[in-house]
């Protein structure tokens, strides 16, 4: 730790505990408190990264998350920002993007040989010839490309992650001086106020500098006063007023009805070659790491800036014990002469009129070339000068960070005074405070804060007259006081007679000066084109690094104004955030039946049915169709959707919405509906039972329970009947007692008298069956004698339990899902979304009876299946079998001359009936009893007979039996 | 190769604009530009300019997860889109620009029975119509995306997949650039920044469009290419459309190594994921169901997107969003496309495209040019005309079409 600078009252370290970890498999020793970054830096590890394209080496360049020179991979999690990651003791980090080795990395022959091949859009421009090479060059881009690394496998979400939704009355994002000065004003006037920041530590800028006391007093002086502090939080976006910021492993969604955005503003670099070697570095990530770290930026530092903030910078580097071989300032006559006054007496020269031209050195900076500027700001090749440094301190101004203000609807006007894009037309639920507001000066932040807050609050109508006085004023000497940044000074300083220069516009995605140049003259002349053809501003800085320097340069090779040039759109998220913490926890709704249990004890075949598990069938799938056949059956259909429709209007509502008529069922009859769409398309089907005068009981089918629901809600809404809504769904269990035999069996249970002439098929009764108090339909889906019992989930056990044990004398079997499909296909019942498409309506899917044309009512779909009438069915569903045996696959087509005509919607080989039936889509002409149609599957041709009455019973002699 | 070297412009810059032209196109995505490229090349007609409101590429052609693929549920779509991806095959050694299409297959899992029978269905229509499409197992599915997680107790299990070797992704950019520079060299003008705002009808017939800034400019024919914006153009020449406007969005993650070489598209986790070659994750979704012209994306969007993505990629829980976008989408009544003549004369339409018109820019092009040049509706778009919805003789992609792109 020889890199260490004495310590510093400031400092976040804790010198007194020592912490290791991994780099690269070595050993690390860091302090409490550090990040991963400061104590690589620390232990002499300058280079993090390798760039994106030419592999070149990177190290610390913002010290504050903001750029891409610092993304290791942490434990496995790919993309992690070094500066800004506390050290934990264990971690592995290892480098990302270099082989084999970060030091000696092979790829950066791109660099050094391959950049003549490599301009912007280089890969449009080749391989394109032969085309079937393509593949193969394809695969090394491939593998060139990406940064990070992913297990190439695994087995389930391992990171557990979690949501949080807050609401509040004030939102702050940004815990600098002018977002803690407006939570404070805020939550003083009574608001209920939370305040985000992406640092660990309140205090934003202030914290490295002399302010940091203050900052701290402040901080909590703001939780004192009951503001919610998420730290650290980064905000990720604006969506409509809703504001998600990731902590650690929570995903706080945040809504207010004031939003203050105080985010500050961030540092530019300056443009000069070799500007990306490790060395060069912000001014303020050279002062962060030195006073929250106690880490040695370097030995001798250069400081180059366009603006006082770097005459500022050079002064707090030499206090904290680095020598300051010069100040380099762009500008001829502008700074501040207290500040050069300053450094005057602390004996550091200042080249007044100058700039960088090049940083040299292989893998770390050695020395800086520095050239005076022209009027123009063009360096003067005579006077080029050598200084000795390993670090570049650099400030090209600052950039308000505006972006959440955009996403939300504000513009961003180019303020030609202070040279930066200031937030214009700021919508009117949010404020604007501090830097990201021009108002840079801390007093002046803290003022402008106080004045958001207050702002804020008193909208809600909080606080009272004298606040709104005290206000007043403190906007009136807002006013006064706002003095903008000062303008700056020439931020690139090229040298033009070098053709070589790397000058790096964009860190993340490797863009020089010249690439810009190159795209600007090939016909890339705006911003948005010049971004997508070079990629500036598309890498994981977001921007922050190179939009600015983007728009500067296109404005001076298109001769546009930089306002004409205008900024690209601002996309959340603001910062890169993982999928993980996004996608909240991982769950799988499931939905299973009170008798659950049961089921897996049958040893039944459970698989997923949507949200349901159900019992695919157990384990003897034609032992349990002929036991329906033969005996009985008892089949769980609790995923029924059920809903009780009551209430003087209930027949007419249910008129409405069904093809056929329920108004005139009589109480204590069932009648079977399909429900459609405005386009006569099927939705749904089920069986409705009228429970009494002014209620019916509806089923619908297992998957559309939800959907079935909020489409009667819907209308109901629209229609506004007098009617209750009732889903009970979730409330009822429901089991089918299928089988010739059933009514024995049932008998045995209920003193309802269950003999034919009095529970007549289509009959819904209410009894107790072993206490339990059912709805008994007697409905046959499956074909056989059967009833459908509905009861109270919490007692459905029970029921299950008896039915099975006083059907055992009866052989009775438990049956599941694919021997239900066989029976209801034996006798053509359809399946909705099976049999049925979005297209299907009930005319041509074999059920032109349900729709009641003569109805006088008007009917959801009516309109749409008239027309349908008019022109004739042109395909139907019908039945088909094959005598050898073969099933088709359900899905196959149904061919005419090779062409495909229609399709094959179930298929099975029914064991009662020793053949396989089936259904299918035809055309009209095909849908006689007797035709043959041709099914191609997978190319096989198979001959089927159309049959279009059930397979079995079609008389409904044993329903009725 | 030896382009590399020579620094060239790509197209002329943007030329006065002049008071009438044959062809007026509205619409600066890959369907204008391509209807301008096909004018040129197949029928000579050059004295054509393409109306952009902003840059080229800024609607939809710009913003879509570029998908191409063929396996379409009806056979006219099916036909159709195969035509497109064939044009595609060779459209980067035309246009002599590198489009980066990666033919390396597109799987629609599929997690129920129901779904697996959709995937049976379009599979026979495809191979039918002579299109690679077939349905495959757990087995197969796993020696094409190795990376995929593929447990089957899960409430999408992964039960099968409708295979299609040829789809893929293209770089939508090198489409747009590409097919910009084609048409620059073919000497029609393109002319950004020019938004139009009415459509100028004499006796029934589109005689040229006026721009925001009071311009007119004549035209002896007009198309109107404006994909999510087509009905607001259209009516403008009084033609109503049966399109509603929606807005689907996106997002990448930051580069990584690569791990995903084919498409992957779940309808029922309503998600779909692919690999770029710059090593982003690409990640899309259905459309959202309110319908908007704002293109502003949702929270919610990028929350239900990384939970499904997460089914099916757990690994990817570490892997960070870059950015994320949203971009228009027309959807019509059968989500198949509308194109060709309308009722007023000399006005042509392309539009429909709901989630999926990027794969039909070339033959869009093709065909709608083929309209102007030889004044007969080539037979492929015989089917997707307006008309269709007053007769209703829907091509309906319904059934398959809940995120299909
Ligand atoms: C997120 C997303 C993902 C998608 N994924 C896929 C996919 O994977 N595969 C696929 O095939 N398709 C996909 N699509 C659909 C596809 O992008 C579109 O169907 C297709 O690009 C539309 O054709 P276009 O390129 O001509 O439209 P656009 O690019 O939208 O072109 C229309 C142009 O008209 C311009 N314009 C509008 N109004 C005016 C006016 N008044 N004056 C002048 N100009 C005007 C617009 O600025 C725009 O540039 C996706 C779409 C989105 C949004
Ligand atoms: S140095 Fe870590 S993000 Fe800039």
């Amino acid at each position: 730790m020889s890199e260490r600078l004495p310590p510093n009252p400031r400092e976040r370290i804790n010198r007194a505990r020592t912490i290791n970890f991994s780099f690269d498999g070595k050993d690390v020793e860091a302090y409490d408190g550090d990040t991963i970054g400061s104590a690589l830096h620390a232990s002499g590890q300058k280079v993090l990264s390798r760039s994106f394209k030419y592999h070149r080496p990177r190290g610390l360049l913002c010290c504050a998350g903001q750029c891409p020179n610092c993304l290791v991979d942490v434990d496995g999690s790919p993309g992690v920002r070094a500066c800004t990651e506390p050290v934990r003791a264990g971690i592995k980090v290892t480098h990302m993007n270099a082989k084999p080795s970060l030091d000696f990395d092979v790829m950066r022959a791109t660099d050094l040989f391959g950049k003549p091949f490599t301009p912007p859009g280089f890969y449009y421009k080749t391989f394109i010839r032969p085309r079937r090479l393509w593949p193969l060059y394809e695969k090394v881009l491939r593998n060139a490309a990406g940064l990070g690394r992913l297990a190439k496998r695994q087995a389930d979400r391992e990171w557990r992650t979690e949501y949080r939704r807050r609401r509040a009355d004030v939102l702050v994002v940004g815990g600098g001086v002018a977002g803690m000065a407006a939570a404070l004003r805020a939550a003083e006037l009574g608001a209920d106020v939370v305040l985000m920041d992406d640092g660990p530590e309140l205090g934003g800028a202030m914290l490295a500098g002399q302010d940091a006391d203050s900052a701290k007093e402040l901080a909590e002086s703001i939780r004192a006063a009951g503001v919610e502090v998420l730290a650290p939080a980064a905000a990720l976006g604006f969506f409509d007023g809703l504001v998600p910021a990731w902590q650690g492993n929570t995903l706080h969604q945040v809504r207010a009805d004031r939003h203050i955005a105080a985010t500050g503003s961030i540092e530019q670099p300056l443009i000069f070659d070799g500007n990306d070697l490790p060395g060069v570095m912000l001014c303020s990530g050279a002062e962060r790491l030195a006073s929250l770290y106690g880490v040695r930026p370097g030995e001798t530092a250069v400081v180059a800036t366009t603006t006082d903030r770097g005459l500022e910078s050079a002064l707090a580097l030499q206090e904290a014990g680095i020598e300051v071989a010069g100040v380099v300032d762009a500008r001829a006559g502008d700074g501040s002469e207290e500040l050069l006054g300053a450094l005057a007496a602390a004996g550091i020269s200042v080249h007044r009129g100058t700039g960088v031209v090049k940083a040299f050195g292989r893998k770390h900076v050695r020395g800086v070339v520095v050239a005076d500027l022209d009027d123009e700001g063009r360096p003067d090749p005579a006077s080029k000068r050598g200084i000795d440094c390993d670090l570049v301190a650099v400030s090209g101004g600052t950039m308000p960070a505006t972006s959440l203000l955009l996403q939300a609807g504000a513009k961003a006007r180019w303020d030609e005074a202070s040279g930066s894009y200031l937030p214009d037309g700021v919508p009117s639920d949010i404020r604007v405070a501090g830097a990201v507001a021009g108002h840079e000066p801390r007093n002046c932040a803290a003022k402008s804060g106080a004045v958001a807050g207050a702002e804020a609050a008193l909208s809600l109508g909080l606080g009272s007259e004298e606040d709104r006085a005290r206000l007043q004023a403190d906007r009136a000497s807002l006013l006064r006081e706002t003095e903008g940044p000062a303008p700056a000074g020439q931020a690139r300083t090229q040298d033009a007679g070098s053709r070589n220069g790397k000058c790096f516009a964009c860190l993340c995605e490797d863009v020089t000066t010249k690439d810009i140049d190159y795209a600007i003259e090939e016909g890339f002349d705006s911003l948005e084109l010049l971004k997508r053809y070079t990629t500036v501003t598309m890498g994981p800085c977001q921007g922050r690094m190179c939009q600015l320097a983007s728009i500067r340069q296109m404005s001076e090779d298109t001769g546009a104004s930089i306002e004409e040039v205008g900024l690209t759109t601002a996309r959340p998220p603001w910062s890169t955030v993982p999928m993980g913490v996004l996608a909240g926890r991982p769950f799988e709704p499931a939905k299973r039946s009170a008798v659950h249990g049961r089921h897996r004890e049958l040893g039944g075949n459970v698989m997923w049915a949507g949200d349901w598990r159900r019992a695919y069938d157990y384990g003897d799938v034609r032992a349990e169709t002929m036991a329906v056949h033969e005996g009985a059956g008892l089949i769980d259909v609790s995923t029924l959707g059920k809903l009780v429709v009551s209430g003087p209007e209930a027949g007419a509502f249910l008129n409405l919405l069904y093809p056929n008529r329920f108004d005139n069922l009589k109480p204590g009859r069932i009648r079977y509906g399909v429900l459609g769409d405005d386009a006569g398309r099927i939705t749904d089907d089920g069986t409705i039972c009228r429970l009494d005068e002014n209620s019916f009981y509806v089923t619908t089918t297992s998957s559309g329970a939800d959907a079935v629901e909020s489409w009667f809600s819907w209308w109901l809404a629209e229609w506004k009947l007098d009617v209750q809504l009732t889903d009970v769904s979730q409330g009822l269990s429901a089991f089918n007692l299928a089988g010739p035999r059933s009514r024995e069996i049932l008998s045995g249970l209920t003193e309802l008298d269950c003999s034919n002439d009095s529970f007549a098929y289509l009959d819904g009764k209410r009894a107790n069956v072993v206490g339990v108090p059912c709805l008994m339909l007697r409905i046959g889906f499956v074909g056989e004698l059967g009833y459908e019992l509905h009861c109270p989930g919490p007692l459905a056990e029970h029921l299950w339990d008896s039915l099975l044990e006083a059907g055992a004398a009866h052989e009775i079997r438990p049956f599941g899902l694919e021997p239900q499909r066989i029976l209801r296909l034996q006798k053509m019942h359809i399946l909705v979304g099976q049999d049925t498409d979005a297209e299907s309506n009930p005319l041509e899917a074999a059920m032109p009876w349900i729709v009641k044309f003569e109805k006088e009512e008007d009917f959801i779909g009516r309109w749409a299946l008239e027309a349908v009438a008019e022109r004739g069915a042109e395909n139907k569903l019908i039945g088909f079998t094959i005598e050898n045996g073969t099933v088709p696959t359900e899905g196959a087509a149904v061919v005419v001359d090779g062409q495909p005509v229609g399709l094959v919607t179930s298929s099975r080989f029914s064991p009662k009936l020793e053949r396989s039936i089936g259904m299918a889509w035809v055309p009209a002409a095909l849908a006689e009893d007797g035709t043959t149609i041709t099914v191609s599957d997978e190319g096989r041709q198979i001959s089927a007979a159309v049959q279009t009455a059930p397979f079995y019973d079609p008389d409904q002699e044993l329903l009725r039996g | 190769m030896l382009d590399l070297f020579r620094k060239r412009r790509m197209w002329r810059p943007t030329a006065e604009l002049k008071d009438n032209y044959d062809v007026v196109i509205i619409g600066g995505g890959s369907h204008g530009l391509a209807t301008a490229y096909y004018l040129a090349r197949d029928h000579g007609i050059t004295d054509v300019c393409v109306l952009e409101k902003a840059y080229i590429g800024s609607g939809a052609a710009g913003r879509n997860t570029t998908i191409l693929r063929s396996n379409y549920k009806t056979s006219e779509g099916a036909r159709f889109y195969d035509a497109s991806v064939k044009l595609y095959e060779g459209l980067g050694a035309e246009l002599n620009y590198n489009l980066l299409f990666s033919q390396e297959g597109h799987l629609t899992l599929a997690h129920t029975d129901r779904a697996m029978f959709v995937m049976v269905e379009r599979a026979e229509v495809n191979r039918l119509a002579g299109i690679d499409s077939r349905v495959i197992g757990p087995e197969e599915i796993e020696g094409l995306a190795p990376a995929m997680a593929m447990s089957r107790d899960a409430v999408h299990p992964v039960m099968g997949a409708l295979y299609h070797p040829p789809g893929g992704i293209i770089r939508h950019d090198a489409v747009v650039w590409g097919l910009a520079r084609g048409v620059d060299r073919g000497g029609a003008e393109i002319h950004p920044y020019r938004e139009v705002t009415g459509v100028e009808r004499s006796n029934g017939r589109a005689t040229g469009v006026t721009l925001s800034d009071g311009t007119r400019v004549g035209a002896g024919m007009v198309v109107n290419a404006t994909a999510g914006w087509s009905s607001t153009i259209a009516s403008m020449a009084g033609v109503e459309l049966p399109i509603t406007t929606h807005i689907l969005q996106a997002f990448v993650t930051e580069p990584l190594k690569p791990l995903l070489d084919v498409v992957i598209v779940s309808s029922q986790m309503h998600v779909y994921i692919s690999q770029t070659d710059r090593g982003e994750f690409l990640i899309g979704a259905e459309i959202e169901p309110w319908t908007t012209y704002r293109q502003q994306g949702t929270l919610n969007f990028i929350q239900e997107a990384s939970r499904h993505t997460l089914e099916l990629f757990p690994q990817l829980e570490r892997a960070r969003i870059l950015r994320s976008w949203a971009g228009l989408c027309d959807i019509s009544p059968d989500f198949s496309p509308i194109l060709g003549d309308t009722e007023v004369e000399n006005f042509l339409i392309s539009t429909g495209w709901g989630t999926y018109g990027f794969k039909a820019a070339p033959i869009v092009g093709k065909t709608i040019a083929e309209r102007i040049g030889t004044g007969t509706t080539p037979d492929l778009i015989e089917p997707f005309a307006l008309e269709r919805f007053y007769r209703d003789r829907l091509v309906s992609e319904l059934g398959a079409a809940a995120v299909s792109h």
